[in-house]
């Protein structure tokens, strides 16, 4: 059969749409694209509230299990989850009031506050390597952060995922060292530029193209993270002479206040003394 | 009216499709006439329209090239030299009609110096704005809705769901405006609820054909899934 353009459009537009018949769903709108499918808002009828429903492409149900499998404040947990008459599976699940990763890093928040939703990242990041679950297609896109500051990660990846090629590891065989890679990106995506040469040492030894030269773990990265916020060096960056020193001061700063007015008034004392 | 009325080779496939075996399983067990069938049912015209369009090609110049991209690729198992590591399926065969067609082209101009061959003129799509590669996707998105309708309109007559069908037909199918759920149900002697629940089944087993089909030219889930996201809006 010959169809003319509009009625192929048409007939695009309908098959997309999911047929929610016989389930507690009614449909409001789309609110995303995912990377196995398309995220819908829709009215829960039976406990009257609003959800999230993602509506997979082709009929898949691991993703759903896998995600249940992470209980974790930044995982949105998952309500139900079943299959449509058309064959397609879907999941509902918390609906986040927030705003995605990209449109944050956009605003005006400031770098200690970036630092905090990296930390989040990372925090999710070693749970789900803990439980054997690798994300594979971390991106600001998959992010969210909700309007209390609650950070929310999303899409967490199945073995078919092949992530997005800016926030993706070189490597063909993933595990979770290619997630470390995309924390590094990420990280470059979400700081301010050009932002302080540690987090960069520390956003670079993410994205190393030898997976052995990145941190063995988000945990180590963690490390790092907290080394920087302390005042330490960072295990990433070999910082020069001027730099250590310039930490020093600001770590002792009442320490050597403390010294330059003792020294002051030894210089005063002697002064006294000599005239 | 058909909106092409240019050729109907590859496209007049009616059989309901019999396997749901992938590209790869396919290649592995030698590529068997039904997975050929398959691959040609659906891409045959949007190879024609890309090398019209590309090449400024005429009807019969374009049908003849067509022809020679597939008896090549048969012939020098083309197919079965796919590696769904590099790209999708479509783009794979998509390249490979460029470089295909750019050979034949380029052999074809020395001829047409010596006065042999005679050339459509490329303006002939001076008004169309999509490029050669739009022009491919749109129409493998034209074939393979095609297809899924005429598997379809099979089914519903092989199951006794005429009315199903017609009034899919007339709902999804027509150009003209509309009709409204009270008016079919008029139209059909049958409830308005009776008409939802009937075109909700069809545009769901559409789907499904859609996906049966895609299956039958995609390497596995992955590029299955991948292809779906280019089909639906």
């Amino acid at each position: 059969m010959d169809l003319n353009d509009s009625v192929l459009d048409h007939l695009r537009a309908i098959g997309d749409a999911p047929d929610l018949e016989g389930t507690r769903y009614v449909l409001e709108q789309e609110i995303g694209r995912g990377g196995m499918g398309v995220v819908y808002a829709a009215h829960d009828r039976d406990l009257d509230r609003r959800v999230a429903l993602k509506v997979l492409d082709v009929a898949f149900a691991g993703e759903a299990r896998l995600i249940a499998r992470l209980e974790h404040p930044a995982v949105v947990p998952i309500y139900e989850s079943g299959v449509l008459s058309d064959g397609r599976s879907y999941y509902a699940m918390k609906l986040i009031a927030g705003e995605r990763l990209d449109r944050y890093a956009a605003g005006t928040a400031s770098q200690a506050e970036r630092i905090r939703v990296i930390r989040r990242i990372a925090e999710v990041l070693a749970f789900a390597h803990s439980e054997g679950v690798i994300h594979r297609d971390l991106k600001p896109q998959n992010v969210m952060v909700g309007e209390f500051g609650e950070v929310y990660v999303m899409d967490w990846g199945v073995e078919a995922i092949r992530g997005t090629a800016a926030y993706r590891a070189p490597e063909s065989q993933t595990d979770a060292r290619s997630d470390i890679y995309s924390l590094g990106a990420l990280m470059q995506a979400v700081l301010p530029a050009p932002g302080s040469p540690a987090l960069q040492a520390i956003a670079a030894k993410c994205m190393r193209t030898v997976p052995a030269e990145r941190y063995p773990s988000a945990t180590a990265f963690l490390a790092d993270i907290d080394r920087f916020e302390a005042g330490e060096r960072v295990e990433a960056w070999s910082e020069p002479l001027w730099h250590r020193v310039q930490r020093f001061a600001s770590r002792n700063s009442i320490l050597l206040w403390l010294l330059a007015a003792y020294a002051a008034v030894k210089f005063v004392i002697f002064f006294l003394r000599a005239f | 009216m058909p909106w092409d009325t240019d050729t109907a080779i590859g496209g007049n496939e009616r059989r309901f499709p019999s396997t749901q075996l992938t590209l790869l399983e396919a290649v592995s067990q030698g590529m068997d006439r039904d997975a050929l069938e398959r691959v040609l049912a659906l891409y045959w015209k949007p190879v024609y329209h890309f090398i019209r369009r590309r090449f400024g090609k005429g009807n019969e110049d374009a049908k003849d090239l067509a022809q020679g991209f597939f008896a090549t690729a048969i012939e020098r198992k083309f197919f079965e030299r796919f590696d769904p590591n590099r790209a999708s399926f479509r783009t794979y065969l998509r390249m490979a009609v460029e470089h295909f067609a750019s050979n034949e082209h380029a052999a074809s101009h020395r001829q047409k110096r010596s006065g042999e061959v005679v050339f459509e003129p490329v303006e002939e799509f001076a008004s169309e704005d999509l490029s050669p590669e739009q022009v491919f996707e749109r129409e493998w998105q034209r074939q393979l809705f095609g297809l899924a309708i005429d598997d379809l309109r099979i089914l519903c007559k092989d199951t006794g769901r005429e009315v199903h069908w017609l009034i899919f037909e007339a709902y999804d199918l027509t150009d003209d405006e509309r009709p409204s759920y009270a008016e079919l149900a008029r139209r059909f002697g049958i409830a308005e609820t009776t008409v939802t629940n009937y075109l909700a089944w069809v545009r769901r087993t559409l789907r499904s054909l859609v996906t049966e089909r895609m299956r039958g030219v995609t390497a596995g889930e992955r590029e299955l899934r991948e292809e779906m996201r280019r089909i639906w809006i």
